[in-house]
């Protein structure tokens, strides 16, 4: 009898325990293995099917050589994602310009595109030769912004329209393995947005006021000789947010920059995030970034700590414990990473330990 | 933890009484804790998922305005959040909360299961939503959202790994949320953030660490409710350093009961801070009326009308504990902020049925000790931390109109000021002080 009693208890606590595995078919992940074609019949009432249809590039598109109007650009400190490069392109139509801002993106014309393509060199992927796996446009129309991505075929000779996004498993040479992700048509905009309008992040004066890494000329100044930015104030007057890797550079500095590119997209007072009351602009003050700041609906994203930074204690402060974290209710940025940016946790970390 | 206990509990028991009508109806008895205790907060569905990702994801995003994107009966799963952004009129409209179920377990990407920004007039009703990484549907920068008919959940055990919101609509504009069940979240089932022009009526919470919470919102009407088996029933707080602050909040004709649930919210969490037991919090709100509502059985308070000078005092308590910061930071990281009020005001709790069958309070938090300290076994079911504004008396002496807390309820329902801001020292359970109106 005791034992059958045993037996029934220990029965009736597994039956709480165990979770029904009634669930055959999981969650939709590796459909990313296989190539897909988009679906460019439904997709052709929202933009160009294809990236070629655009003429940005000349000869074979994969190499990227870009037409007249168009200009290569990079950026002092850009958001990490996985470690993708970017190879990003502004195009202008003939007889615009573009409008020179101190704080904000600089103002582009109506008919600019902003182009960005992502890729893996050959160095950094364990098989194979370097890959481009996406393009991401922003368009300015008469309505405003609109924001495109293009998915690149296996065999690198077009890119197509697909607005729901893709996965893609790569792995790197470091033995990583990524699980990159394409964004959707809509998640573009879950960055992109002030005061509920797609806008452009980027190409700021600030994030512009570099040499290009192939260049020999400030980008700014190139852009004004080429009679491309108007109203810029003399070169001793731009503004510049240094380099996130650049060692000569206060560790504050670095550190504001790279918060400034990775969250305050979202989290600014006019951002998608603004609900959090965080404010991670470079220049925002220490309560409104964090410190001593409690979270408002952070959810398990607290970490169970209690503030979003607290000065000499990284492994106290919410915001660390969530750019450590790949799980998605946890994860900041919430968006365009799929592993952890060690170098930037790291720029954090030292930079928290060292706050007082 | 208490499953052990009964485990060892019944062995010990049958060694010593080896008398088989015992043993069986013991054996029966305990099977039937057991599993009552288990089942009685677990949810699985049985679920047979398909995938429609694709598709849905397409539909969303081509969606134009006035469309009404109807979802078939059946079970679907996606790994990415639903979202729909700058759309006006739309409708995601299913075949009823048993018959279209979006479950998002496991989900990759995004923390949301649907989640909405940027839009006018959007309508979600008929059909279940599961466990999503984070809240299950989130909406923001909308005027007018509906939201109706809908189950939110999480399934299986109830857990601090749940998802914070089950429905969670935030810098809204004209919010209609009703005919939902929302149970699992570890933070709240219902909850409507910074928001202006709410109704949230005739829903049923269970499960959830707060059932519903109007967060910084202005005119807000929370009626018809049923909140029970949550850690708390209804919550209207105002917290600092956010968009915008609360104002105008009615609370009528909801019933909210046996909030005895253990505080299930990750730490850090403000929610965190709520006692098991609790029917309702007002925390420093200004304008909050509540009125005619059955609130009973609630284990440690009826209704605490506190300030955020507690919560705050409460947190550094936590904190001088662990050694890191220090109260005066958490003190002038709140002041800091300008445009917020820490205490509530005028507040009018009167003609509801308050009552409890239990003797003690929930013991595992300070307000169950505090009261059970200070009132033995005659528990208040009304209570106010008594922490005064500097502008609480005009000059005068007599109590500024704009700081009133007014109670005025029927006879056995008990009142108390705590004075908590003096060490209790002149707690007073007098109704008379009470006696105004706004």
């Amino acid at each position: 009898m005791k034992q059958v009693l045993v037996l029934l208890i220990v029965g009736s606590l597994l039956s709480c325990g165990a979770k029904h595995e009634q669930e055959k078919s999981l969650s939709p992940d590796a459909k990313s293995v296989v190539w897909q074609m988009p679906d460019t019949a439904t997709y052709a009432r929202v933009g160009k099917t294809k990236l070629s249809d655009y003429g940005f590039f000349k000869g074979k598109l994969a190499n990227l050589e870009p037409t007249d109007r168009v200009f290569p650009y990079d950026i002092n400190t850009p958001l990490f994602t996985d470690y993708a490069l970017k190879k990003r392109f502004i195009y202008l139509p003939e007889g615009t310009e573009i409008t020179y801002n101190e704080e904000d993106v600089l103002e582009f014309p109506v008919g600019a595109v902003l182009i960005k393509n992502f890729y893996y060199s050959h160095e950094q992927l364990e098989a194979g030769t370097g890959k481009i796996l996406e393009t991401r446009l922003l368009i300015h129309e008469e309505s405003g912004w609109k924001a495109l991505p293009y998915l690149w075929d296996p065999e690198q000779t077009e890119a197509y329209l697909e607005i729901t996004g893709r996965q893609m498993s790569v792995k790197l040479a470091s033995g990583i393995g990524v699980a990159y992700a394409v964004p959707n048509m809509q998640q573009c905009k879950s960055c992109h947005d002030i005061g509920g309008k797609i806008v452009p992040i980027g190409p700021s004066a600030r994030q512009l006021n570099k040499v290009h890494e192939e260049g020999i000329e400030n980008q700014l100044a190139q852009l004004v000789a080429m009679g491309w930015l108007k109203e810029a104030p003399a070169q001793d007057q731009w503004p510049l947010l240094v380099n996130w890797e650049d060692g000569s550079a206060s560790l504050k500095d670095r550190a504001r920059a790279y918060l400034e590119i990775n969250c305050a997209h979202c989290h600014r007072k006019d951002g998608p995030a603004k609900n959090s009351g965080l404010d991670l602009t470079r220049n925002a003050a220490a309560s409104t970034m964090g410190v001593f700041k409690a979270p408002v609906a952070a959810g398990k994203g607290s970490g169970g700590l209690k503030y979003d930074i607290v000065p000499g204690k990284p492994d106290k402060s919410i915001l660390i414990y969530r750019m450590e974290s790949n799980d998605p209710a946890i994860m900041m940025p919430e968006l365009g990473r799929s592993i952890v940016h060690k170098e930037g946790v790291e720029l954090i970390k030292e930079w928290v330990r060292g706050m007082e | 933890m208490s499953r052990i206990q009964y485990y060892s509990i019944s062995y010990h028991y049958f060694d010593k009484k080896p008398n088989l009508m015992i043993k069986e109806t013991t054996i029966a008895l305990l099977l039937g804790v057991l599993v009552l205790s288990c089942e009685s907060n677990t949810y699985e569905p049985e679920r047979q998922f398909e995938d429609i990702q694709q598709q849905l994801l397409s539909q969303f995003i081509l969606a134009e305005d006035s469309t009404v994107i109807e979802l078939p009966e059946g079970q679907f799963i996606f790994n990415n959040s639903l979202i729909l952004d700058g759309k006006k009129h739309v409708t995601i409209r299913g075949k009823g909360m048993d018959r279209t179920v979006l479950s998002f377990k496991g989900q990759q990407e995004g923390a949301e299961g649907i989640r909405v920004a940027n839009c006018t007039a959007i309508t979600i009703e008929d059909l279940a939503i599961e466990d999503a990484a984070g809240d299950n549907i989130k909406i923001t920068d909308t005027d007018g959202v509906t939201i109706r008919r809908v189950r939110s959940a999480w399934t299986g055990k109830v857990s601090e790994k749940n998802g914070a919101y089950g429905l969670y609509p935030v810098i809204c504009k004209n919010v209609l949320i009703e005919d939902c069940e929302v149970l699992g979240a570890s933070d709240a089932g219902i909850y409507v953030g910074q928001s202006e022009d709410v109704i949230i009526r005739n829903n049923k919470t269970w499960w959830n660490v707060a059932g519903i919470e109007s967060e910084n919102s202005e005119n807000v009407e929370i009626y018809g409710n049923t909140a029970y088996n949550n850690t708390g029933g209804i919550l209207v707080f105002d917290l600092p350093g956010l968009t915008r602050y609360g104002k105008n909040i009615r609370v009528y004709n909801n019933e909210v009961y046996e909030n005895n649930l253990a505080n299930f919210a990750p730490p850090g969490n403000i929610v965190g801070v709520v006692p098991k037991g609790t029917g309702m919090i007002v925390l420093a709100t200004e304008g909050v009326e509540v009125y005619n509502n059955k609130i009973r059985d609630n284990k440690t308070i009826g209704v605490a009308i506190i300030s955020y000078e507690l919560v705050a005092a409460i947190s550094a308590e936590g904190e001088a504990s662990e050694g890191e910061g220090s109260a005066q930071t958490v003190n002038n990281n709140y002041k800091e902020d300008k445009n917020y009020n820490p205490f509530p005001r005028r507040i009018y709790v009167h003609d509801n049925e308050i009552s409890s069958s239990y003797i003690l309070p929930a013991l595992n938090n300070d307000f169950g000790k505090l009261f059970l300290f200070n009132f033995g076994f005659s528990l208040p079911d009304i209570a106010w931390d008594g922490i005064r504004a500097p502008e609480y008396f005009a000059e005068d002496g007599t109590v500024n109109p704009e700081y009133m807390i007014c109670i005025q309820e029927g006879e056995g329902v008990k009142t108390t000021d705590l004075d908590a801001a003096n060490d209790f020292d002149k707690l007073e359970t007098n109704p008379d002080i009470f006696k105004c109106k706004p």
